[in-house]
């Protein structure tokens, strides 16, 4: 099965939180697959998918982790923030519950997530319109006061879908560069140029599944 | 009294019925630590090495002889097909790298189980000479996209033809079914290789310990337990949820709807399922329901709904509600309590943390890593994680790997293998892995892995697929369950 888009310049691992049936599921087929599918089965455990999109005219590759909504599931799916540099964190704007729980998956996050990582709030199901039970500037007040993006999304009908991700992989890129910037004085320039570096050492143990890698920075910039 | 395997295999249709359960029946006792369904009593114990070579000498003894007078080139050239399918290396280096250390475990026995278990099967086997699948590996790249169209087309169909059963078969099954003290185990031998679609609704039930095997008790304790249930829908479903179990509703609310294909759109099923998973729940509190037994109650409904339909019917198109009021309840009462005592055996897998899967996968891990280091190596260098693809695996029974006739096919055997069918999964699903071996070894990335992990190509499978996952599964069992250093001893 043949993967494409190999090239990259930046690899992020992302996550999908929230409540079960706020539809991570189908976000995450909207973005990758421009898919959308009424009865898409609930998730078991986690779910992997990537696409790559240019940001600032560098190829940022997203590798998107869909977890299960269940509670019953928190204990496998919590690994998965491990090394995660951003998520986001989805309710149904058409249910308050799901609403309510954005502060446990807060917690969920600041518990096993990095403390650098970029979060997004994402009002999901803006179609339904007419059962709207969490207003949209309650939600702009919420995500302010926790220092959240924050976005109102459609799977089913596209709307917002491709700038949630958008902006999150942009705020992402631009912390990361800043980040780098800070560290580099000096002779470490040098250093970061010879190879890719990570950021995160947590899941640093392969090429490949290193979340936060950067590549050809350097030399990219000097080029 | 000699058994002659080889034969026994191979002209099975010329014994009359009777003789040939007989002649198994003395097989199978013989060796009745080794019967599939069963594991190994000790092998989960640390006595494990010391006991591992008595039972596979038991085997070999019973076996080797007739291995010797009736080597048939058609069942050597299906186990090695067999082989290729799960692309193990070929057999003379294959068992020298597994067991470096053992010499006990020649891959005579090792082979002659595999041949044995593929005897045992011989109608699902016959199968391969019929299917195009098969036929002819060079005929592959014109003929399979017409197979993939034909099962296409099948696809959302329930399987109800008989044809790919023997009828001798179904003649043993209805004679065992009749007889007015069943012996499980006769019933279990004879299932473990596919029960045929017209005895499977009553095979099952009783293959589940849901039916007593006394034949004149079994239709008052269908009826008793058809009223216990119409009783507890009473008592839970039917008055105000307790608080404490909204969630649980809810949850199931939000599932069942997400269930595909027209059958399960249907409100009339939905219901039916939502009551059999709340009630499951509320009377397992340790593990409640958890996302994806849903999947776990199909296969049950749906050889259940058979029972109600002529043979043939394509249940995607029908209407469920068109069935009797009373015919429904005995489906879903008897879908509930098959269910119930389904997941009794495996219950840790839905507690708190998922225990029980967190300590499967970390057996399939070890496992792997004994079977086929290559692979194993492979995932390790590109990050994969067992946790990522297999904790599905396991949590929905590869319900969600599987076309739904698959499944069912795939649960005549577990429920064949009675208590120990978790252990048996484990092996179940090592097969599944080992059969991807060769398109994974081919994808160089951690991406290129999870996807093709994540999305394994199983919807041309047919029950001779299953046939022969299960035989494999088998052989690994036996060949690995109690070997020295086995993976629990490590602990
Ligand atoms: N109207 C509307 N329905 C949606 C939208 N997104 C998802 N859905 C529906 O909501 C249901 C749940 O969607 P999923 O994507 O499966 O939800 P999930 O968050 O992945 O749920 P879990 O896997 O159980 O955690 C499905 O029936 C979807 O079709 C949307 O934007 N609008
Ligand atoms: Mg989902």
């Amino acid at each position: 099965m043949g993967t494409g888009d190999e090239e990259y310049d930046y690899l992020f691992k992302v996550v999908l939180i929230g409540d079960s049936g706020v539809g991570k599921s189908n976000l995450l087929a909207r973005f990758t697959r421009n898919e959308f599918n009424l009865e898409s089965k609930s998730t078991i455990g986690v779910e992997f998918a990537t696409r790559s999109i240019k940001v600032n005219k560098k190829i940022i590759k997203a590798q998107i982790w869909d977890t299960a909504g269940q509670e019953r599931y928190r204990a496998i799916t919590s690994a998965y923030y491990r090394g995660a540099v951003g998520a986001l964190l989805v309710y149904d704007i058409a249910k308050q519950l799901t609403y309510q729980n954005v502060e446990r998956w807060l917690s969920e996050l600041r518990d096993h997530a990095d403390q650098n990582i970029v979060i997004m709030l994402v009002g999901n199901k803006s179609d339904l319109r007419h059962l709207r039970a969490v207003p949209a500037d309650e939600a702009t007040a919420f995500a302010e006061a926790n220092n959240l993006s924050f976005i109102e999304t459609s799977a089913l009908d596209s709307t917002n879908v491709e700038t949630a991700f958008e902006n999150i992989l942009t705020e992402i890129h631009r912390k990361v560069s800043a980040r780098q910037m800070d560290s580099m004085d000096g002779d470490e320039i040098d250093k970061v140029c010879m190879k890719p570096i990570r950021i995160d050492a947590t899941t640093a143990n392969t090429n490949d599944s290193a979340a936060f890698q950067i590549k050809q920075f350097c030399c990219n910039a000097s080029a | 009294m000699r058994l002659d395997i080889g034969k026994m295999g191979d002209h099975v249709q010329k014994y009359a019925s009777d003789n040939d359960m007989n002649l198994k029946n003395s097989f199978w006792k013989k060796n009745i630590r080794n019967l599939p369904g069963r594991a190994s009593p000790k092998k989960e114990s640390k006595s494990v090495s010391s006991s591992a070579s008595t039972s596979f000498d038991d085997f070999q003894e019973s076996v080797s002889d007739a291995w010797e007078i009736e080597a048939e080139d058609e069942i050597l050239r299906i186990s090695a097909r067999e082989c290729a399918n799960s692309a193990h290396p070929p057999a003379s280096s294959c068992y020298r790298n597994r067991f470096p250390y053992d010499v006990k475990i020649s891959k005579r026995v090792a082979h002659s189980a595999a041949v044995n278990v593929i005897n045992n099967h011989k109608a699902s086997i016959e199968e391969i000479h019929k299917s195009k699948n098969y036929s002819n590996s060079d005929l592959q790249g014109e003929s399979s996209s017409q197979t993939y169209k034909e099962s296409r087309h099948t696809e959302n169909r329930i399987n109800f033809s008989n044809s790919e059963v023997d009828t001798n078969k179904l003649t043993k099954f209805q004679v065992l079914l009749e007889s007015n003290l069943l012996q499980l185990e006769d019933l279990k031998k004879l299932s473990w290789s596919g029960v045929p679609v017209e005895v499977r609704p009553m095979t099952w039930r009783l293959l589940a310990g849901y039916l007593p095997t006394s034949s004149e008790r079994r239709q008052q304790a269908l009826d008793r337990k058809r009223i216990d249930y119409a009783n507890l829908v009473k008592q839970y479903y039917d008055t105000d949820k307790d608080e404490v179990y909204k969630d649980t509703y809810r949850q199931i609310h939000i599932d069942i709807p997400r269930m595909s294909t027209p059958l399960f759109q249907q409100t009339t099923v939905q219901e039916m399922f939502e009551r059999i998973l709340f009630i499951w729940a509320i009377r397992h509190p340790a593990s409640g329901y958890v996302q994806g037994m849903n999947d776990l109650v199909t296969p049950f409904y749906v050889v259940f709904l058979q029972e109600y339909l002529p043979i043939g019917t394509n249940i995607e198109k029908l209407d469920v509600s068109s069935i009797s009021k009373k015919n429904r309840d005995s489906l879903e009462a008897d879908s509930f309590w098959c269910l119930s005592k389904f997941l009794d055996g495996i219950q840790d897998n839905y507690i708190f943390a998922q225990l029980g899967i967190q300590y499967k996968v970390n057996q399939l891990k070890e496992l792997i890593q004994r079977i086929d280091g290559t692979l194993h190596g492979h995932l390790m260098k590109h990050g994969i994680d067992y946790l990522q693809f297999s904790f599905r695996w396991m949590n929905n029974l590869l319900t969600r790997e599987l076309p739904l006739r698959c499944s069912i096919r795939l649960w005549d055997t577990y429920l064949a293998e009675s208590d120990c069918f978790a252990t048996f999964q484990l092996y179940v699903c090592a097969a599944f892995l080992l059969h991807w071996r060769q398109e994974l070894l081919e994808e160089k990335d951690f991406q290129g892995l999870m996807i093709m992990l994540q999305n394994l190509q199983t919807q041309n499978w047919t029950d001779t697929d299953i046939s022969l996952l299960v035989a494999e599964a088998y052989r690994l069992k036996f060949t690995f369950a109690d070997a020295p250093n086995h993976l629990t001893t490590k602990r």
